[in-house]
């Protein structure tokens, strides 16, 4: 390193004007060096901090103090640099950002680096603390963090009722059964289907089709448990999965969701339109191979709910099933 | 196809500089957090992309869940460090780093990049110092929050072939904090170490 006159001027312009916080700081906490970006943001003028204890002259640095004190009194004993991140500690120091309007963040979020200065001995005399501003950064990231988080959520629902879509359900279902595979916990899955829901479609049109549809979700949101998971399986079908449930319990349910439809006709444009569901149930049984069984089941049962007249609820029975095939 | 490893002697040497540098970051760490610091011997193995995981697993042999925290360490000296902790964390070092005793979920990630920090510091810059070099480091990043071990190293998101690997494994007295600590060296900073280990043993 040249320690040329001139050299030193440019260095010491550096410091100064570059759009980074640098300050230094001695082993009794006193600042040493305080540059023009600490000046600024702090409101402390340089010739009025230097020699002043960090944490008399920032009380606001009193929540973090035991902290700071340590993380810096270990670069002294190590004399090895340490590092802080906005994303764990937004800010060192509560300075104002330069996105007041568009921001949406409260104050400057700061990444920071401690780096120990060593004399010719090899000890550490001082603290040098380099401080980013990289609020911007933070506002692109949680901005695409809620994007993802929105995406997510959007590839896992249903545009017309909201409800999870068939996807999910698959998903769902894969994991509920492993876990029902693995804990031998119990399981049910139940398939439902709009009972002539193309007649409604013919005769009263789409738009009357998709109230219907939407109502029918509010209708069976309304008849599940938290941990009951609806989704939408096809164009008027729907599947129930019932974690932690047996096969009797889930028929009671069923023919819960069975009734509030049956019972009151779902009004269109002031006409009562009398919408039924048939329901098939089944639930996991140690012997079953695969989570593709427990539909090809529900479905099955579904169609026997069909087959005997509609707006009825059948639990898939295992002899049936050799009846079926 | 040549494997760019260490000849005998260099190995040797590479070896009793480890020993040495990790005796010292035990007396240092020991220093700093005033508890008495458990460090094994340090394991120095050459390991390809696609046994790495399964070295690292014999070497640890953890079947829970653990958080690593990795940082690279350049210019003398080139690579990068991983630090493993077992699913019991770092909360026993809570207080001795200055944190309160009840941690919210960030103040738990900053105090394990905040050890990892001070364990990779240690024990790099005790390895760096023997060769009389002087680092600079990366601040150190979150690599894995409680997931099964072999799912921290996957070899698709590695980009060498082959790679130096020195293992050492932390404990504290009365405490049941267990860490690791995975100093990775690739091929080009295999290479700078070669050169910094045949100027050493041209010194003695």
């Amino acid at each position: 390193m040249s320690t040329s006159a001139e050299d030193l001027s440019l260095l010491e312009f550096i410091v100064g004007k570059v759009n980074v916080g640098i300050f230094v700081i001695d082993s009794e906490f006193r600042v040493v060096v305080w540059n023009r970006f600490m000046e600024s943001h702090s409101g402390y003028r340089t010739k009025n901090i230097i020699g002043q204890n960090l944490f008399d002259a920032f009380p606001e640095l009193a929540e973090s103090e035991k902290w700071l004190r340590r993380k810096i009194q270990n670069i002294f004993v190590l004399k090895n640099g340490s590092f802080t991140s906005w994303e764990q500690r937004p800010y060192l120091f509560r300075f104002r950002h330069n996105r007041p309007v568009t921001g949406g963040v409260d104050c400057m979020r700061q990444n920071c680096t401690f780096q120990p200065m060593k004399d010719e001995a090899g000890e550490v005399r001082y603290v040098c603390v380099t401080l980013f501003d990289v609020t911007d950064t933070s506002i692109y990231q949680n901005m695409l963090q809620k994007t993802l988080a929105s995406l997510a959520d959007a590839s896992n629902r249903d545009g017309l009722t909201g409800i999870y879509n068939r996807r999910f359900f698959e998903q769902a279902l894969i994991k509920e059964y492993s876990r029902a595979q693995r804990y031998g916990h119990t399981l049910s899955l139940a398939l439902l289907d709009l009972d002539h829901f193309k007649k409604v479609n013919d005769v009263h049109g789409h738009l009357a089709g998709d109230e219907v549809l939407r109502e029918t979700v509010r209708r069976l949101s309304g008849c599940l448990r938290d941990a009951d998971i609806l989704a939408r399986y096809g164009g008027e079908e729907f599947a129930v999965i019932f974690p932690e449930t047996a096969q009797a319990g889930a028929m009671v349910v069923a023919e819960r969701l069975r009734a509030a439809m049956a019972v009151t006709p779902i009004i269109y444009n002031t006409q009562p339109l009398t919408v039924t569901i048939s329901v098939g149930v089944t639930e996991f049984r140690a012997d079953i191979g695969r989570y593709e069984d427990l539909i090809k089941e529900a479905d099955l049962s579904l169609y026997a709910s069909k087959d005997s007249g509609r707006n009825r609820v059948t639990g898939y029975t295992p002899t049936a099933s050799a009846e079926c095939d | 196809m040549t494997i760019a490893a260490l000849n005998a002697d260099q190995t040797d040497a590479l070896q009793e500089v480890v020993n040495i540098a990790m005796g010292q970051a035990g007396d240092r760490l020991a220093r700093t957090l005033d508890v008495f610091v458990k460090l094994s011997v340090p394991r120095i193995r050459l390991v390809h992309v696609s046994e790495v995981i399964r070295t690292v697993q014999e070497m640890i042999s953890n079947t829970s869940l653990v958080s690593a925290v990795r940082q690279a360490f350049f210019d003398e000296l080139r690579g990068e460090a991983v630090v493993i902790y077992d699913n019991a964390g770092c909360k026993d070092l809570a207080n001795l780093m200055g944190y309160n005793d009840e941690l919210s979920t960030l103040e738990e990630q900053e105090l394990l990049l905040d050890v990892s920090n001070v364990l990779v510091g240690a024990c790099v810059n005790g390895i760096a110092q023997q060769f009389g070099a002087d680092l600079s480091f990366s601040p150190p990043s979150i690599m894995a929050e409680k997931i099964p071990l072999d799912l921290v190293l996957s070899p698709e998101n590695l980009s060498w072939q082959y790679a130096l690997l020195v293992e050492v494994n932390f404990g504290l007295e009365n405490s049941d904090f267990k860490s690791h600590l995975l100093i990775l060296m690739a091929e080009e900073g295999i290479d700078t170490l070669r050169t910094s280990l045949d100027r050493l043993m041209e010194a003695i």
